[in-house]
């Protein structure tokens, strides 16, 4: 999976076009074989954009930064990326009109260790599903599969899982780099900054990282596409995908199948209701 | 810094004999905010709300928490002995020490102590965080819409103007009538249905309060209870009303002939018409689906014999706007396609006809002169087999609901066929008979016992034809036994439902119907002519099935309501409604999407202070938030906050004890 | 030692945490206005008795509640919170309960699989005719947290209350 060449030259055509004022896509990060976001707006650094599998950012995310805003801009998506692009215009946060969309057919990324990661291995929805155009031939949809880690918690005891999180939460050391970097955090003001929430919480506690991740991962159900930027920002390595993976889980096997962004105008599975949902489980 | 008074009653010994109320004073004082803490053998009483006037001034309290019973009980006595002593009445927390603690844990005197305590410290803690609110009021425009002008809507426009209440009457079609101008007689007296319906037709042209729009639509609705705006569609009629005489020339002349929407079809109507003789109001309409002059240019005879000049080909839509402050739908009902009753051969054979169809037929105005004939041969029946619930209480392959009409119509449809046809014969399938009403129950045995009708109870399997004859092959419940009838006519009495457009007249005013299309009224008991939106009432089969008493009632009801709800110059309103805070609102519009009062609209804001870029964010409409906070707990970025409701409220609550 | 634990309350997610002596777990009610909390008065009117470890907080509508008002409690004062509201179909707000009510399955499930019971977090729907309901409900939820033992999820001092 190598597009680079594909991507340099539209880019370059689309700036000599004047069709776009920047340019959101991938370059070598300078010093080893590892990819950083780029955001071009001068033609000539047209030449350093890269593709391949080690394009491992979600760029839809740049679209909420103030150098993108308002702007005309062309963005290389992947398949997960496609889809919080998809709920950022549903969610009116960009418009399509300002956007070039080069749309990837993705066949998975890969880690530092050229290992194709785990969300990869169980993508589901692997082409771009929003574009104006797309590079590599679309192998279709793919069944859904739950996630290894959810099913591996999932046989593990209550005490067993409790000390795990606790773990996890006592290690997060609230520096919000999971949800700066998530593409669909882009509330002007986050609900876990604000004085109503963090008051009887202190500012760095394992009680406060439990109250943000849960209140997170909760107002990223029914939106999340996992595309793991919140893992790849968290500087404490947090399996923060496990969150997300269960509620993906919960809401795809009781809401209808429903996943985040797979069509325009879809919102997230809370912001509607089938009256065929389960009621079995309350009293 | 708060300063809170807290006052805990006896309740007589309801609270007493379970709770110990001095501890709970004792409790209360030890909070920190609390700086006046009492108790009463009744709060409520005079002496009781006297203390709690007093406490107000003498200890300058920020607010109040009173221990009593249910705030569903006295919240709102309580609420008005704060405003008496000059305090904003939303400074008030109740906490529930007997409906949640002394009556509920009689036996535990400690627990339900300790219990109520909790119960204080929350709500002290609550009204911490509580905030002034007023009453909201909102300006009402004292004018009615009625969408309808069948006998609901011509009902309901009369109440209303009769209180000096305008009223704009929308009509569909050209004239105002309805499906009770359609009818011969009616159930269960007999009398003659245009006899009592046009004169109130009448009254509507000529009524000083009732602006009349026929042959038109509305298109539009927006605003909120008091504050409609109403956008009208008026078809053109190709017809000045203004010069028209209504003299009839043009249709007599008029070469074009189309199905005859009045008399379901059995004959015909000009291209321009006026759908019947008595018809509000008597001016005719081109229809421009059929009129060879507005399809090809052609003919022109209408424009030629009017002496008036009042046929205009080149009028076109016009769309009139009216500023109102309550609608009333009306909009009625249409009878169910039969045809997948394929076993009874519908559309298949001619003489298989619906009672309306009959209805018009034995009309002294109807196409056959009031005499009911086969369409297949044009000869006089004598032996009507009449089937009811066809459609109607039949899952499988129509409709569950019991149309509730049937049953009465068809009664009447056997008397009639005897008045009539003297020497013919009904027979009635049926299912069950349901004649619950005033005089019902009456007419269907003097339709069983004048006129001979022979009522089985069964239900026809299948109908096929033999020589000129219609086989009607059903059973005989009561006998067991299969029956066959040779029938010259076949009546169905199918199913009634709602206006085919219901549906997307409901999206358009913001109302909920039913899987069948019946418009949703608010609570099927208590609030039978609301709707969950305020300000849009029901009236007539656009609801459920009904007979005309029932419709009338309905209208009448609405009426009532609508006078009610302009009766003040401004309508009050709880203030305990959801706002928007820009500064925080992503304008993602989720909540817009959640609310179900379509009360969340958005709104576009400058970017940041002075800037041109502009962003959009969400507005609630407080004429028509009702509060329920569902958009409150959907909202991520917390932009939106439910007066009385608030989060801090809420989390205070959680976290004090 | 091994008799020692039997006869104290454990918590069950955290077998380390005893309950002291005095314990009583502590349930926060969260009831909707229209249904659930006249339910519950017409459970007082009807002098049916309850245990008496519920907190009952007025809400609206079941809507109205965020996820985080039920992680709030677990957090701060509740061994377990039961949440209740009108039936479907019945929401005085006319669809509320349908939106709570997916909200309320997946925070059920995130909870359980980061270590709660599932008994910690309960729901009912309580129309406002059921004040036999509401105090079968209240029985349930306060045997099924006794038994849980106490939550403690994170230590009270930790809060800058």
């Amino acid at each position: 999976m190598d597009y680079s060449k594909q991507i340099q030259d539209i880019a370059a055509k689309l700036f000599t076009d004047g069709k776009i004022d920047v340019f959101v896509g991938y370059r070598m990060n300078g010093f080893d074989d590892n990819q950083v976001p780029a955001v071009i707006t001068d033609p000539k650094e047209v030449s350093t954009l890269v593709f391949t599998e080690k394009s491992v950012f979600n760029l839809s995310n740049y679209l909420k930064a103030d150098h993108t805003r308002n702007k005309r801009v062309g963005l290389v998506v992947k398949g997960c990326d496609s889809r919080s692009l998809n709920l950022l215009l549903t969610e009116s946060q960009v418009k399509r009109d300002k956007l070039y969309i080069i749309g990837i057919a993705c066949e998975g990324v890969v880690d530092d260790k050229g290992q194709k990661v785990q969300n990869c291995m169980e993508c589901i929805i692997p082409d771009a599903v929003v574009y104006d155009e797309i590079l590599g031939t679309p192998k279709g949809k793919k069944d859904y599969i739950v996630n290894a880690d959810i099913k591996a918690l999932a046989e593990k005891g209550l005490v067993e899982r409790r000390e795990y999180f606790e773990e996890i939460f006592e290690n997060c050391i609230r520096c919000n780099a999971c949800r700066n970097s998530c593409p669909l955090c882009y509330c002007t003001k986050c609900c876990i900054d604000q004085e109503t929430a963090t008051i009887y919480n202190g500012s760095n506690t394992s009680s406060s990282a439990f109250h943000a991740l849960m209140t997170w991962s909760l107002h990223l159900a029914g939106r999340c596409v996992d595309c793991r930027n919140c893992e790849k920002a968290c500087p404490s390595h947090l399996p923060l995908h496990l969150l997300h993976k269960q509620n993906e889980k919960v809401i795809f096997g009781n809401f209808q199948n429903h996943l985040a962004g797979v069509e325009e105008g879809d919102r997230g599975a809370f912001y509607k209701y089938s009256l065929k949902d389960p009621d079995d489980f309350i009293m | 810094m708060a300063r809170v008074g807290v006052f805990v009653c006896f309740c007589g010994a309801n609270i007493a004999d379970f709770v110990d109320v001095p501890t709970v004073v004792e409790e209360a004082k030890k909070i920190r905010e609390v700086k006046f803490a009492i108790d009463y053998k009744y709060m409520c009483s005079d002496p009781g709300q006297q203390m709690i006037r007093d406490a107000i001034v003498q200890h300058r309290l920020t607010s109040i928490v009173v221990a009593a019973c249910s705030p569903r009980m006295h919240e709102k006595t309580f609420r008005k002995a704060l405003s008496d002593a000059g305090m904003n009445p939303y400074l008030l927390e109740v906490a529930n020490i007997r409906e949640h603690s002394s009556w509920v844990h009689q036996k535990d005197k400690k627990a339900a102590t300790e219990k109520a305590g909790d119960l204080v410290r929350m709500a002290v803690a609550k009204s911490i965080a509580n905030e002034q609110l007023h009453e909201i009021s909102v300006p009402v425009t004292k004018r009615a819409l009625v969408i309808g002008g069948g006998i609901a809507g011509i009902q309901a426009a009369l109440d209303i103007a009769d209180a000096r209440i305008p009223v704009t009457l929308v009509e569909r079609s050209p004239s105002i009538g309805g499906r009770m101008a359609q009818l011969d007689e009616t159930f269960p007296t007999l009398d003659c249905s245009q006899c009592i319906l046009t004169p109130k037709m009448v009254d509507v042209a000529s009524h000083p309060y009732i602006e009349l729009i026929p042959y038109s639509e509305v298109i539009e609705l927006n605003g909120y209870v008091g504050n409609y705006k109403a956008k009208i569609r008026k078809k053109a009629s190709y017809v000045n009303f203004k010069t028209c005489t209504g003299c009839g020339a043009c249709w007599q002349k008029c070469p074009v002939k189309v199905p005859n929407e009045y008399n379901c079809g059995i004959d015909t109507r000009k291209a321009i018409y006026t759908p019947f003789p008595q018809a509000v109001p008597n001016k005719p309409v081109i229809d421009a689906e059929h009129c060879t002059m507005l399809l090809k240019g052609k003919c022109g005879i209408c424009a030629k014999v009017c002496e008036k000049g009042s046929i205009d080909y080149k009028m076109v839509d016009e769309v009139i706007e009216r500023e109102i402050g309550a609608v009333v739908v009306a909009t009625g009902y249409d009878l169910w396609d039969a045809t997948p009753y394929e076993e009874y051969g519908v559309g298949r054979y001619k003489d298989i006809i619906n009672s309306l169809e009959f209805e018009r037929m034995v009309s002294a105005n109807g196409p056959t002169g009031g005499v009911p004939v086969r369409p297949s041969d044009g000869k006089v029946p004598k032996t009507v087999v009449f089937i009811k619930c066809v459609g109607s209480r039949d899952k499988a392959k129509g409709i569950e609901f019991c149309s509730k009409i049937c049953c009465m119509y068809t009664a009447k449809h056997a008397i009639l066929l005897h008045h009539k046809v003297h020497d013919s014969r009904a027979y009635i399938f049926y299912m069950d008979i349901r004649a619950a009403g005033k005089g019902y129950e009456e007419f269907v045995n003097r339709a069983q016992v004048e006129t001979g009708a022979v009522y089985l109870r069964g239900r026809v399997s299948k109908i096929y034809q033999k020589g000129d004859k219609l086989m009607v092959r059903g059973e005989d419940g009561q006998l067991g036994q299969e029956v066959e009838v040779e029938a010259d006519l076949v009546v169905l009495a199918t199913a009634v439902i709602p206006y085919k457009e219901n549906p997307a007249l409901a999206r358009l005013l913001g109302i909920s119907y039913d899987k069948y299309g019946y418009l949703s009224e608010a609570h099927p008991k208590l609030r039978p002519v609301e709707t969950a939106k305020a300000g849009i009432f029901l009236a007539g089969c656009t609801q459920a099935p009904k007979d005309i008493p029932d419709t009338v009632a309905q209208a009448s009801a609405c009426a009532a309501k609508v006078c009610g709800l302009f009766a003040g110059d401004t309508m009050k309103k709880d203030p305990m409604i959801s706002t928007v805070n820009n500064e925080f609102c992503s304008g993602c519009q989720n909540c817009v999407q959640v609310c179900p009062y379509q009360a969340i609209v958005t709104e576009e804001i400058p970017l940041g202070h002075g800037a041109k870029e502009m962003r959009t964010v969400a507005k609630i409409n407080e004429g028509v938030c009702q509060g329920c906070g569902s958009c409150v707990a959907i909202c991520r970025s917390m932009a939106i906050t439910l007066a009385g409701f608030t989060d801090p409220q809420i989390i205070n609550e959680i976290v004090a004890i | 030692m091994e008799a020692e634990v039997k006869d104290k309350i454990v918590s069950i997610e955290k077998p380390e945490l005893v309950a002291p002596p005095d314990w009583k777990p502590v349930i926060m009610g969260i009831l909707c206005n229209w249904c659930s909390y006249a339910g519950s008065d017409l459970t007082g009117t009807s002098r049916m008795q309850y245990p008496p470890n519920i907190r009952i907080i007025r809400v609206p509508c079941s809507s109205r509640v965020d996820p985080w008002f039920i992680i709030k409690a677990l957090q701060t004062t509740a061994d377990g919170v039961l949440i209740s509201g009108c039936h479907p179909g019945d929401c005085h707000y006319i669809s509320g309960n349908y939106y709570a009510r997916r909200r309320f399955l997946v925070t059920k499930e995130l909870l359980k699989m980061v270590g709660f019971h599932e008994h910690r977090v309960q729901y009912s729907w309580v129309s406002a005719a059921e004040g036999a309901k509401f105090a079968q409900v209240v029985k349930k939820v306060t045997e099924d947290v006794v038994k849980l033992g106490p939550l403690h999820l994170y230590k009270k001092e930790n809060f800058s209350k």
